[in-house]
C-alpha cells in the first residue's frame, strides 16, 4: 500500500502495514516504549497537530514515556490499548499544552471556556483562528502528575480540600504555566456543579474579561424545551462577545460548518462507543479520552478528527475480524461521574471487567446537533441533553437505559467526597438503579491523586465484582 | 438582660405550630420553604400558609443521614431529618424550592422520595445581570409556579389579592427593617439574637401577626434606656444561619454586639421591597407577577455569578452599621459561601473570623475559644 493512499490531508486515518497493529490487548507503559521502538520514523514525522503546520515542533507521535518524563507519573501505572491509532491518541492528547501555548505563539486567539462543557466551543470554532479550550479538564492533572501543587494553588485562593477536584482548574489559571492567560473567559453557569461554579468565580480575578453565561437548569422533563430560546439568547452574547475580540461578522454559514465539524466528531465516538461497549473494542480509558475530545477536541478539530478516524477503522477492523481488547466473559458495568483517578478503569478491567455504558457528565456533548436547525438553535438543542441540567432522575435513566441495553450487570458511581452534586447524586442514583434494574450498585469516592489506589477501595472493588460474578 | 425571653419565641412557634394543625384540618395547605427567593407573596395570594423552614440541630442532622451522605450540608441533613422528627415540618403539605446552591437544588428530590411530599422547583438563574431575557424567564417560571399552587389549593391567584399580598409583605420587611435598624445606633438593645428569632417567628406567623409582633418590639425598645458601654460591633455573615444556630449569637454576644448581617435568615430577606401598584412606571410598572420576578431576580446571594452585588450589598452594610469585624460561619461542604472567605477578607479589611462547622455541639468549647480569641483581636 502507498504512503499516498494512506495519507490524509490531516494524516493517516487507519491501521497501516508500516507498523501494522498487533493482536488486540491492554498494554504497560514499559510494552509501549519496546513496541514503540518498532514504529518506522516515517510515521513519526507523519503527524502534526495544527496540520497545516509541518513544522518540527508540531509533531506528536510519542509513547507515553515521553510525557511521564515531563511529569506525567501516573502514565507508568495505566494500560493502554496496543494500536497506533491509541498511541496517536495518547501522543496527541498528552501534548495540548504545548499546542495552546504554540496557538498562542502563532497568532491564534486562545479562548477558555468553562462549565458548560462542549456548547460553547462549537460557537468559538465558528470564528477563524480561534482556539477554544476547556480548563476543566484540568481536573486530571494532579493524578496524572501524582501532585497536590495545583490543589495547593487553590487552596491559597481559597478552596479548601473538600470539594471536587476540578478545584486544580483554579490552580492552573494562578500559576500561569498550564495554558496560556487566555484573552476571553467564557464561563457557563446554572446547570453545572457549585464547585466549578466557585471555580469560575474566584477565577475571574485571572481573565482580561469574563463573559458569564447562564445554562438554564430545567425544573422538570416537560420544560426542557422551552427554555431554549433563553440559551439561544445566551449563545447569541457569545457570538457578539466574540465578534468583539475578532473583529470579525460570524456569518451562518461559518456557524453551520462549525456545527457540521462537531457532528463529525460526535458522530465518530457515538460509533466508537457502539463498538466498545458492545464488543469490547477499546478499553475503558481509551473510551474516556475519547468521549472527553467532544468537549473542545483538544483544542483541534482537525486533527482531532484525524485522530477518530484512525481509532474508528482500528475499532471497525477488529470488530470485523472479531478481535476484542477484552474479553467477551468480561463483567459487564456502566460507570456513572468520570473517575478523576484513570487508574481505577484499568484496575477495574484487570479484575475482570469492562464498561459497556458511561455517564460522565457529559451528555450534551455526545448528543449529535440537529443540523436542519439555525446554528444557535441547534446548539442550544443539543444542550437540552446536559447531564446537570436536570434532576437526578433524569441522570440515572441515562445509565438505565444503557444498562439495559448493554446488559450491565452492575453501575459503578465515583464520586468526590465534599462535591456538591456528588454528595447529593449518589445516593439517589443508586436507589433509582437498584429500584429500577435489581442491579448492585457500586458507590464510592476517588481518593486524593496517589501512586497506587487505597487498599480499602481496591477491596471494595473486588467485593462488587465478585457479588456480580456470583450473580451470573 | 433579653430584650424578649427566647421562651417567648418557643411559645409563639408553639402556638403556630397548634394554628396549623387546625388551618389543615380546614383544608388549608401549608407551604414549606428555605430561602429568600421564594415569592411567599404569591403562596400567601393562593390562599395557602407559608412557612420558612429553618431549623438545624445536631439531632437532626444525624437524622438526615439516613437518606443523605454525610458530605452532605449539614443544613440538608437536617432538613431531612426534621422531616421526620419535627412537628412544624410534618404540617408541610408541598415544599417550594428554588434552584440555588447544588445541594438546595437537588434536596427536595431527596424529600419527594423518601417522604411523598410534592415538590416545585423554581428555576432563578444563575447569572445575576438583569438581562431581560433571564428575567423574563424567571418571570414565566412565576407563571409555572402560580399553577402549580392553584392546583395544591384550588384557588387561583387574583391580581388583586396579589397585590394585597405584596403590599402586606413589604409593610413586613420594612418593619423588620426599622427593627433591624435599630442597631445603627451605639449601644444596641436589640441583640443580634433577638433579632434572629424575630425574624424566624415573623416568617412562621405571617404578615398580619408578624407585623403586630414587631411593633410590640418596637415599642418595647423605644421605652427601654440604652446602656452607656460600648463594645465591638460585629457583621455576621455566612452560610444560613437556623434557629438552631441562636448558641453562636449569645457566645459572640457576650462580649460584642452583632449589629448587622449579610444573612439569608437576616436582611438579606428585607432588604428592599416590591414596587407597588400605582407608583410610578419605572418601578411599579407592569403585573405584579412582573414585579415579583424583578425584584426577587435582584436578590443577591453569594450563589449568582458574578457575585459582586453581594459583595457591594455587604459592604455598604459594614459602612452603614460601622462594623468593626465580620463572624462568618459556613457549614462544612457549602461551596459558595466557603470558597469566598480569602476573597471576602481582602475585600473588606476587616478581621474575620471564619468558624467553618457542621451541627455538633461537642465542638462548641473549641468555637468559645476562638470566638475569644478574636475578640481579643478587634
Amino acid at each position: 500500500m502507498s504512503q499516498r493512499s494512506l495519507t490524509s490531508p490531516t494524516g493517516r486515518t487507519s491501521p497501516t502495514s508500516d507498523f501494522p497493529d498487533p493482536k488486540p490487548a491492554r498494554v504497560t507503559f514499559d510494552e509501549w516504549q519496546e513496541l514503540f521502538e518498532q514504529v518506522p520514523e516515517a510515521l513519526v514525522e507523519e503527524y502534526h497537530y495544527f496540520p497545516s503546520n509541518r513544522e518540527a515542533f508540531s509533531k506528536y507521535l510519542f509513547p507515553p514515556q515521553t510525557f511521564a518524563i515531563y511529569g506525567m507519573r501516573h502514565l507508568r501505572r495505566l494500560k493502554y490499548d496496543n494500536s497506533l491509532a491509541a498511541l496517536r491518541m495518547w501522543g496527541f492528547v498528552q501534548n495540548e499544552t504545548e499546542r495552546l501555548f504554540r496557538a498562542r505563539q502563532t497568532g491564534r486567539r486562545v479562548i477558555a471556556t468553562m462549565g458548560d462543557l462542549g456548547a460553547v466551543p462549537v460557537i468559538v470554532n465558528s470564528f477563524p483562528r480561534c482556539t477554544a479550550f476547556y480548563p476543566d479538564c484540568i481536573w486530571w492533572t494532579p493524578f496524572a502528575m501524582e501532585s497536590r501543587v495545583l490543589f495547593d494553588a487553590a487552596a491559597e485562593l481559597g478552596i479548601g480540600d473538600a470539594t471536587c477536584f476540578s478545584r486544580a482548574a483554579l490552580g492552573a489559571f494562578a500559576k500561569h504555566s498550564y495554558f496560556p492567560d487566555p484573552d476571553l473567559v467564557i464561563a457557563s453557569t446554572g446547570a453545572s456543579c457549585d464547585d466549578y461554579s466557585g471555580v469560575e468565580q474566584l477565577a475571574e480575578q485571572f481573565a482580561p474579561e469574563m463573559l458569564w453565561v447562564e445554562m438554564p437548569m430545567r425544573c422538570e422533563m416537560g420544560q426542557m424545551g422551552s427554555m431554549r430560546p433563553m440559551l439561544v439568547q445566551e449563545y447569541q452574547r457569545v457570538v457578539e462577545r466574540m465578534e468583539k475580540l475578532t473583529g470579525h461578522h460570524v456569518s451562518d454559514d461559518e456557524l453551520r460548518q462549525s456545527v457540521l465539524a462537531a457532528n463529525r466528531v460526535r458522530k465518530l465516538v457515538k460509533r466508537l462507543r457502539e463498538l466498545a461497549f458492545r464488543q469490547g473494542v477499546l478499553p475503558a480509558l481509551e473510551m474516556m479520552v475519547i468521549e472527553f475530545g467532544n468537549l473542545h477536541y483538544y483544542s483541534d478539530i482537525t486533527e482531532w478528527t484525524a485522530v477518530l478516524e484512525h481509532l474508528l477503522a482500528t475499532a471497525e477492523e477488529r470488530a470485523a475480524k472479531g478481535e476484542r481488547v477484552l474479553s467477551e466473559g468480561a463483567l459487564r458495568v456502566v460507570w456513572v461521574t468520570p473517575p478523576a483517578d484513570p487508574l481505577l478503569l484499568t484496575y477495574v478491567e484487570d479484575h475482570g471487567a469492562r464498561v459497556v455504558g458511561t455517564e460522565y457528565v457529559i451528555n450534551q456533548a455526545l448528543e449529535v446537533i440537529d443540523e436542519s436547525k439555525p446554528g444557535l438553535e441547534a446548539i442550544a438543542e443539543s444542550f437540552m441533553a446536559a447531564s446537570l441540567i436536570g434532576n437526578s432522575r433524569a441522570r440515572a435513566q441515562s445509565a438505565i437505559d444503557q444498562a439495559r441495553e448493554h446488559g450491565a450487570e452492575g453501575v459503578i458511581i465515583s464520586g468526590i467526597f465534599g462535591g456538591s452534586h456528588c454528595a447529593m447524586e449518589g445516593r439517589l442514583i443508586a436507589d433509582y438503579v437498584k429500584a429500577e434494574l435489581d442491579l448492585p450498585v457500586l458507590e464510592f469516592d476517588v481518593a486524593p491523586p496517589s501512586n497506587e489506589i487505597g487498599r480499602q477501595l481496591q477491596t471494595r472493588i473486588d467485593a462488587f465484582l465478585e457479588v456480580l460474578r456470583s450473580r451470573r | 438582660m433579653e430584650l424578649i425571653p427566647r421562651a417567648t419565641f418557643e411559645q409563639i412557634r408553639h402556638e403556630r405550630v397548634e394554628e396549623l394543625i387546625a388551618a389543615r384540618k380546614q383544608g388549608t395547605k401549608v407551604v414549606g420553604y428555605f430561602c429568600i427567593y421564594a415569592p411567599v407573596e404569591m403562596v400567601q395570594a393562593a390562599g395557602a400558609i407559608p412557612v420558612r423552614l429553618m431549623r438545624g440541630g445536631q439531632a437532626a442532622e444525624e437524622a438526615g443521614e439516613k437518606f443523605l451522605r454525610a458530605d452532605a450540608c449539614s443544613f440538608c441533613n437536617s432538613c431531612m431529618g426534621n422531616f421526620e422528627r419535627d412537628q412544624l415540618y410534618q404540617q408541610v403539605d408541598a415544599v417550594l424550592s428554588v434552584n440555588t446552591c447544588d445541594m438546595m437544588r437537588r434536596l427536595p428530590e431527596s424529600i419527594e422520595k423518601h417522604f411523598g411530599i410534592p415538590v416545585y422547583q423554581l428555576y432563578m438563574p444563575r447569572t445575576s445581570e438583569p438581562l431581560p431575557h433571564r428575567v423574563a424567564e424567571f418571570r414565566r417560571q412565576l407563571d409555572g409556579l402560580a399553577g402549580e399552587l392553584a392546583t395544591l389549593t384550588g384557588s387561583a391567584i387574583g391580581a388583586e389579592r396579589l397585590e394585597s399580598e405584596i403590599a402586606a409583605f413589604n409593610r413586613l420587611r420594612e418593619m423588620l427593617r426599622q427593627a433591624s435598624d435599630t442597631r445603627r445606633m451605639n449601644a444596641p438593645l436589640l441583640s443580634g439574637g433577638t433579632m434572629l428569632d424575630l425574624a424566624a417567628t415573623a416568617w412562621l406567623l405571617g404578615p398580619v401577626k408578624a407585623i403586630s409582633l414587631v411593633e410590640e418590639v418596637l415599642r418595647i425598645l423605644a421605652a427601654r434606656p440604652r446602656p452607656e458601654t460600648r463594645r465591638p460591633r460585629l457583621m455576621l455573615g455566612g452560610s444560613i444561619l437556623t434557629e438552631d444556630d441562636r448558641w453562636l449569637l449569645e457566645m459572640v454576644e457576650e462580649k460584642a454586639d452583632v449589629v448587622t448581617d449579610i444573612l439569608c435568615t437576616g436582611t438579606r430577606w428585607f432588604e428592599g421591597t416590591v414596587p407597588e401598584r400605582g407608583l410610578s412606571p419605572e418601578v411599579g410598572g407592569g403585573s405584579p407577577l412582573d414585579r415579583l420576578a424583578c425584584f426577587y431576580f435582584s436578590r443577591p446571594c453569594m450563589h449568582r455569578r458574578p457575585n459582586s452585588a453581594m459583595y457591594e450589598y455587604a459592604q455598604r452594610l459594614a459602612r452603614e452599621f460601622r462594623v468593626g469585624g465580620l463572624v462568618y460561619k459556613t457549614l462544612f461542604y457549602c461551596d459558595p459561601w466557603s470558597f469566598e472567605v480569602r476573597r471576602l477578607q481582602e475585600a473588606f479589611g476587616l478581621p474575620v473570623l471564619h468558624l467553618d462547622t457542621d451541627y455538633s455541639t461537642e465542638n462548641r468549647e473549641q468555637v468559645r475559644t476562638r470566638v475569644e480569641a478574636f475578640m481579643e483581636t478587634l
